[in-house]
């Protein structure tokens, strides 16, 4: 019985261990970008408002990476003798787009347009977590140091839950023809 | 476990309802004028690039897995000197009183709140009811998985699904481009304007012979042409009460008679 009991404690921490492991190093999770790129610098330190770099996220389905002009635009003149900002200049002068990772990659079969959303007026870290605290952008809730769950699972029930309960917060009603297969799914 | 079955049992009351399908918020028609289409085909080519419709190859034709969601049936009569040709382009008829949608056993197809018959491709099991059970015979089935050779897959519709194996699909009145006029229209603080909405076919059309638009709106043209005294629908002893609406050929002899 006791060897029993022990066997579990082992099972249990060494799926903690994993989990925990997993959510830490996952490539989905918190994939690592061409240039380290902080948000914690530029959103966080620096107040720089979300849709200065993503300006299409009121306006397309997308929020849209920026274009490497836009980082220029700072850049050509802020920090130009750190090497990672003189990486960042090699793909301006070799006028190449940055192959940035996308890291909230939602289904082809899912119609999701951003501007419907920010313009109802849900925040960006509702979905997208705290991103001015964070160096390099996860999917995971970083408390003391231990990612263990996932800012927004991207999961059919997630967005249904909001559609139907939260969205009274924002709108006032539930979405209109919110949990119609055909409002999201393409 | 009684709470699950009161919600079924509401769901079905909706449908027993007589009318229940006139309180939607649309009712998007289809008026197709037989006397200006020629047959060409642009309809059926640009059905095929709008919603990334595979392209099955003879081999899989000659097994009657054809996969257009829209096709121009012709009619041959008589021999050749005096020969005469009818066309008819059918697609979905988006009926109001769908025979599929009384089988599907998994609530894959269904009608939504603008009164279009859709089909949820993630829900179908394949049962081959619905296509069965469509006395048109519009419903496609995806026998494999097709693939989109390079660079074919440049040419892909980003607003439509790549439909999988298994999988039964049809024609959706280009429900993207539904979507993304109510959004522009949602955008402006308006409602969808008549004439707005183009379904790819009916963009395509050199005589424009077909016209969308909602029903439920008097001032439509569809709604005028509705009106018209060759109209007729397909099959409409079935009591289908489809959305798509034909109107006759007039024939050429001199007295204006419509064809029967």
């Amino acid at each position: 019985m006791k060897k029993f009991i022990l066997y579990i404690i082992i099972g249990a921490v060494t799926f903690m261990m994993g989990y925990t492991i997993n959510g830490l190093y996952s490539p989905d999770i918190s994939p690592v970008q061409p240039i380290p790129f902080s948000h914690k610098i530029h959103a966080g330190i620096n107040k720089i408002p979300c849709m200065y770099c993503h300006i299409t996220a009121e306006k397309s389905r997308h929020a849209g990476v920026p274009n490497v002009k836009r980082c220029m635009g700072c850049h050509s003149i802020i920090r130009t003798d750190s090497p990672l900002i003189q990486n960042l200049t090699s793909y301006w002068e070799k006028k190449e787009p940055i192959p940035w990772v996308k890291v909230y990659n939602l289904p082809d079969h899912v119609y999701f347009p951003h501007k419907r959303h920010v313009k109802a007026g849900v925040p960006c870290q509702r979905c997208h977590g705290d991103v001015a605290n964070m160096d390099r952008i996860t999917r995971a809730v970083v408390p003391f140091g231990i990612p263990y769950l996932r800012v927004s699972p991207l999961k059919m029930g997630w967005c249904l839950d909001c559609h139907k309960n939260e969205a009274q917060k924002y709108i006032g009603t539930p979405v209109k023809n919110g949990t119609d297969c055909w409002t999201c799914h393409k | 476990m009684a709470g699950f079955l009161e919600r079924i049992t509401e769901r079905l009351n909706i449908y027993r309802e007589p009318g229940w399908y006139k309180k939607f918020d649309h009712k998007w028609t289809m008026v197709i004028d037989l006397d200006k289409c020629n047959g060409c085909g642009a309809c059926v080519l640009a059905c095929y690039a709008e919603n990334n419709i595979s392209v099955v190859g003879k081999a899989d034709c000659d097994k009657s897995r054809a996969f257009s969601w829209l096709r121009i049936e012709r009619y041959v009569e008589g021999e050749y000197p005096d020969v005469k040709v009818k066309f008819i382009p059918i697609m979905c008829q988006h009926c109001s009183k769908a025979p599929c949608e009384t089988g599907c056993p998994v609530y894959a197809t269904y009608h939504n709140q603008d009164g279009l018959n859709v089909q949820v491709y993630n829900r179908c099991v394949g049962t081959f009811t619905c296509a069965t059970y469509c006395p048109y015979d519009v419903r496609r089935f995806n026998w494999r998985t097709y693939k989109f050779e390079q660079p074919l897959d440049n040419q892909l519709n980003p607003d439509v699904t790549v439909r999988e194996m298994g999988v039964m699909e049809k024609c959706t009145f280009c429900i993207q481009r539904i979507r993304g006029a109510k959004d522009k229209a949602k955008d402006e603080g308006r409602e969808v304007q008549d004439g707005e909405i183009q379904p790819a076919c009916v963009q395509s059309c050199p005589t424009g012979a077909m016209t969308f638009g909602d029903l439920q709106n008097p001032g439509s043209e569809v709604a005028k042409l509705a009106k018209n005294p060759r109209r007729y629908r397909l099959l409409e002893d079935l009591n289908t009460d489809p959305s798509a609406i034909y109107l006759k050929r007039v024939m050429n002899d001199g007295a204006g008679t419509h064809e029967e």
